[in-house]
Order: structure tokens, then sequence, then C-alpha cells
């Protein structure tokens, strides 16, 4: 079957100050239909840009699709009118935020703000969109529901905010859910249940999820497959056990060993974190011919700083932007 | 080894007005509600808990940092620190210090690097200028900043460098106690990583007692030698590093661990996830009984009619659960029935 969403050399470039900068270099991916994927790495990689762009919600006048394409059940997505792409956008592809408390509009009652969806793309009136909004109440599991559609962003908790973000979302039974951070400005157990109900929802639904994240451990909850990004491109991709078992790029071994994860049989014996030193480049030195981690990465070579390393592949569904892949 | 920082009973309650327009009356919130602990000289103790749970203003109140206090004693080496006044404050506020959660917020934007280290030395030393700028000089050598970005001001510098600001100026008195609030919450994984050997290898060299707070478990197992598990103004579980990670006994404590998503596959499997549904209490209202009855997966009758107290399990372990008996856990004794 034809992929739900094909990804090709895709190029974004943003104006900065100091000239204009390749936020997105030569980006290549595919989402199946179902299919659950991860966006991994640190703030500033572009992953929340290339979600933006699939969305059609690049920055207007400051950031656009320079080249490549982004085909989305076999429709061109970057060509597409603004009026197509709002009929897409929250209809067939959706997105849910990291924060849920500012994503919402404050002035509207919960219930307001899931109908408008509702009346916007599905021509509901307004009587059988309030009914619905109840119904999407229950299904993300908010009690009484009844009463609930009436409250107001503030009266909720974190947790039930984004759980109503997650109606928003899936109100029209999307094919794709895009999740930016869903759970980084929630508890851990009020993570666990949204975990769970994304789950559930994705198993009686089908929709495709994408995932941008930087905690591998929700990565390895969360999905089959992860894209781990840096500076703009992708260091890395395959099915997450895999990768987490045998990394084929530095920086995703860096992101996975520098974490403390829980362990079952604590030890008294502690070692020092293995750190990844530096940070992530500015925009500036984005799209240059060469690796953009080698200065952060413990097997730089004189190779790394010549040329930019290409997508080599392992298998199929494995692939690492590194010179030293195969040595890994 | 002694005990550096000893707390007895601490409450703090903060005045709240209810809504009800004409009507509206004063009621109190007790964010941290009679809580007692020790912590030794050079060691960790890790408060953990939600949003919520008070771990924050115990913290805080254990360095004077805010009012609302209403009973308990907080002593360090031996001397209660609630009753100083303000010339007595100056010398328990240099032996402890405070490292903030946001390294964006909590520098102030119109200082340069070098004055914001040393404003502690300013305000509670008189210390000589000569002096002052030596020990802001070694201060950014031990947190890995380099001399020439003393004069630059917080925007020039990344979030995990602006941590290094923090860092430094919490050393700046040569404090005995350091409070950790949240410290890496809001830095990059791999930055989290260097902050994080940071703060160790200045424990280590400086012999620094830290209060470390924080809400993610795998980064306080890596730190901690103790921790203190809060919910909702209660410390529940009190432990060794070594028990309670492999022997917790409160339900919550389980919930909490059995609820941080794993990359090892092999755990994910093993690991019975304990969901626990809902929300917290609202803590205006609290229950008369035990406050995580309400979510608490195993939770009997007597659970709702008397709150538990914290008691020894061990020496070295305390919880506070009706339905601990001996070294088992409750949740442990439910999945073998």
């Amino acid at each position: 079957m034809a992929p739900l969403l094909k990804v090709e050399n895709l190029r974004i470039e943003l104006a900065t100050r100091a000239g204009v900068a390749p936020v997105i270099d030569n980006l290549n991916l595919e989402l199946a239909h179902g299919e659950s994927i991860s966006f991994v790495g640190e703030s500033g990689c572009g992953k929340s840009m290339t979600a933006l762009a699939i969305m059609g919600l690049l920055p207007e006048g400051i950031g656009r699709v320079a080249s490549g394409s982004i085909q989305f059940d076999g429709e061109e997505l970057t060509t597409a009118s603004p009026r197509r792409l709002r009929q897409i956008r929250g209809n067939e592809i959706s997105m849910i935020f990291q924060e849920p408390m500012t994503s919402l509009n404050p002035v509207y009652t919960v219930g307001e703000q899931i109908a408008e969806v509702l009346r916007a793309h599905q021509g509901l009136g307004q009587k059988a969109a309030w009914a619905q909004a109840i119904e999407l109440l229950d299904a993300v599991q908010i009690p009484n529901p009844k009463s609930r559609v009436e409250a107001y962003p503030f009266q909720m908790s974190g947790g039930q905010r984004q759980r109503v973000m997650i109606a928003i979302a899936l109100a029209c039974t999307p094919k794709i859910l895009i999740a930016d951070e869903p759970t980084t400005a929630l508890d851990v157990t009020v993570q666990a249940q949204i975990f769970d109900l994304l789950r559930d929802l994705r198993a009686q639904t089908g929709t495709s999820i994408i995932m941008i994240t930087h905690d591998m451990g929700a990565v390895a909850e969360m999905s089959e497959r992860m894209i781990v990004m840096y500076a703009g491109r992708k260091a890395e991709e395959g099915p997450v056990d895999q990768v987490i078992t045998h990394a084929r790029h530095p920086y995703t071994s860096g992101l996975i060993s520098c974490v403390p994860h829980i362990m079952a049989n604590l030890t008294e014996e502690r070692h020092d974190l293995t750190e990844v030193p530096g940070i992530v480049p500015g925009l500036s030195e984005f799209g240059q011919d060469l690796c953009l981690f080698a200065p952060r990465c413990p097997r730089a070579s004189d190779k790394c700083l010549s040329a930019r390393p290409p997508d080599v592949p392992f298998g199929s569904a494995r692939s690492s932007a590194c010179w030293h892949a195969e040595d890994l | 080894m002694t005990d550096l920082l000893d707390v007895h009973n601490l409450t703090v309650r903060f005045g709240v007005r209810r809504k009800g327009g004409m009507f509206a009356r004063q009621t109190y919130l007790t964010a941290v509600d009679d809580i007692s602990f020790t912590v030794r000289k050079g060691e960790t103790l890790a408060i953990v808990g939600e949003s919520g749970s008070g771990k924050t203003t115990a913290a805080l109140a254990i360095a004077r940092l805010v009012s609302g206090v209403t009973s308990g004693k907080v002593e360090l080496e031996g001397r209660d620190i609630l009753p100083l006044d303000r010339d007595d404050l100056k010398d328990m506020r240099q032996k402890v210090q405070v490292i903030f959660q946001d390294p964006y917020s909590s520098l102030n934007p119109r200082k340069r690097a070098e004055d914001i280290v040393r404003e502690p030395l300013d305000s509670l030393t008189d210390k000589s200028d000569p002096e002052k700028r030596e020990i802001v000089d070694q201060l950014f050598k031990a947190v890995g900043l380099r001399p020439e970005q003393k004069r630059l001001f917080p925007h020039q510098f990344s979030g995990g460098q602006r941590q290094r600001i923090g860092i430094a100026r919490a050393l700046s008195t040569q404090p005995e106690v350091i409070i950790c609030d949240e410290p890496v919450s809001a830095l990059d994984v791999a930055v989290q990583a260097q902050i994080l050997n940071l703060l160790r290898r200045l424990q280590a060299e400086y012999g620094l007692t830290y209060l470390f707070i924080s809400h993610d478990l795998g980064v306080v197992q890596h730190m901690c030698d103790s921790v203190a598990v809060m919910y909702m103004g209660k410390i529940v579980e009190h432990a060794d590093r070594m028990s309670l990670f492999n022997k917790p006994l409160h339900p919550y404590t389980e919930a909490l661990l059995s609820a941080v998503p794993s990359v090892d596959p092999r755990l994910r499997e093993n690991a019975r996830r304990i969901l626990i549904p809902g929300d917290p209490p609202d803590p205006l209202n609290l229950p008369k009984g035990c406050r995580f009855a309400s979510r608490c997966p195993v939770a009997a009758p007597e659970c709702r009619e008397s709150a538990p107290s914290l008691d020894a399990v061990t020496p070295s372990h305390r919880v506070a659960c009706h339905l601990v008996e001996g070294e088992t856990s409750p949740l442990a004794t439910l999945s073998a029935s």
C-alpha cells in the first residue's frame, strides 16, 4: 500500500536576521496507514518545524518550503491552496500541543471549542455538534461529561485539558494525529493516563500518530518507528527496539545514554552520566556541507568535517547519516 | 555521620479566599502538613512528588523563603532557623542557598554574569572587593565557564550555561546546604546530563548537602542517597535509595515508579503498570482518611476513616499506609492473592 504520508527532499528555509537558514535540510520520511512514529531530538533540531510544515502552519512570511514535497494520501500539500489546507487541517490531519494551558481558548467553554470543529468540518448543526462534544468528552474519559462540557479551561486540571485537546483533535477522526510533546507539561501518573488513552483511541480509530518528544522512554512506549533529528537533518531512522538496542548514529546513542533511566534492580554502584558535550548549533550554522554533529561527536574524524554524510541504509527499514555508521 | 538538617513537624499554610462574592471567606490551604526528616552532611535527600504535592514549598520553607510556616522546627547544625531575625538570617542564608528551576527567569537580565554570581557575597558577607573577585574567578572555573564570559549578560548564554551561572551563585557563600529545585527540568536531555554530573562533582569536592526537588524519578535515582515521596502535603514514604527503588512499599510510590516510561523492552514487558485513575483531591477540602485513598487501587474502608501515620518499617524506611504489613507492599499482597 502507498504510504499515507510521504515527505521527499523537503527543505524549509527560515528568514533570520543573519540571512536565510535551512531549518529542515533535505528530509525524507514516510508514514504508513495506522502507524505510530516518533520524531526525537533536542530543541532546535527541526522536529516541530517538520510537523508545522505538514500542517501547512509554517510561520507566515518567515518560513517557507523551498523545495521538496509533502504528499498526503497522494495529494501534494506544499502547493495546495490555503482553502484546501483549511479543509485538511483539523479534519484529516490534526495536532495537539505541549501546553494544554495555552492552546485552549480561555473565554469559551470546552464544549464550544469541540463543537466548533464539528460545525466547521462536518457541517453539523449546533445541537448535533453539542451532543457529539459530550460523547467525545466521554471517549477521552472525562468524568461527568454532561456537566463538564460547560466548563471553562481554567476549571480543569492539566491532564483534563490535554484530554480536551485530544477530543478536539480526534473530533473528525483524522487520518494523522500529530502530538507535539503531549505530556511534557504533565505529571508522570497523568502522562501514563494520556499515553493509555492515545493507545486506546488509536486501536479504535486506526489513526496514524506522529509523536514529537525527547524522551526515549515515551518513544519506546508509544511508537513502532523513530526518526532521530539533528540540526534540521535526519540522523537515524528505524524500528524503535532495534534503534534502542543498537543505535547506528553517535547522536542517538548519546541521547539514550545521557538520561538516567530507572533501573529494575538498582545497585549501589553509580557512574557519571555519559555527556554529549556542547549544544545544538545555532541556525546560522545549519546547511553546511559537513556533519553538523561532528563538534559534539566522540567519533568525529576529518571526513566528518569535509562532507555531509549520506543516509546509509541498513536493511529495508533502517538508515543512519553517519560516516562511521558501519562501525557502530 | 551527623545530621546537618533536622526538620521537625513542619507545617506551612497559605491563606486563600474562597469564591462567593461578598460572602467570600478566608480559608487556609495546608501546603505542607506536619513533615519531619533529617539529612546527613554530604548526602542528598530527594523530595519527589507531583505538582501540588508541596515539595517545593517544603524546600523553600527550609530556606526561609516562604511565609506561612505555622509550626515546626528547622534545625541547621542544631540551631532552629525559623525564629531567626534579620542579622542572624544573613548568617543562615550563607549556609543555605538555592538553585532554581528556570535558568531563564532566575537571573537578572540586566546584570552581567560576574555580578550575578557576586550578588550573595555583596549582600550577605563583608568580604573585600579583591576577595570577591577572586572567589568569582574560582567559581567560574569550578562550574565550567570561561573567564571571558564574566562580562556577558544572561541572554548571551545557553540554558545550560545559565544554569551554571545559577550554580556558581549558589556556591559563592560556601554554603552547607544547597536546595536544588528541579535544577534540570527546563533543560534539554543532553544538557541535563552535563549539569547533573557537575552537581555530583561539586558535591564530592565541597562536601555539599543537597535537598533535591524533582518529579523525574530517573534523575532522582541517579542523584539521591535517600528519598521522601510527598503526596498532598504529606510525606507518604521516606527511605534510603536502595530500599525505595528496589522495595517500594506505598501504593503511590509504586504507581509513580511504574508510570515512568522505560526504554528497556524487557522491563516494559515485565512491568505491571499500576494506573492510578483521576486527579488528586481538592487541597482545600481534603478527606479525613488517607489522602491517596480516592485513587488507591487497594484502598480499604479503614483508609477512608483515619489517616495513617508515617511509621518506621526498618531504621531507614518509613511509610504511611494502613495496609503495609511487615515489609510487604499492599500491591504485592494484592497480586499474590
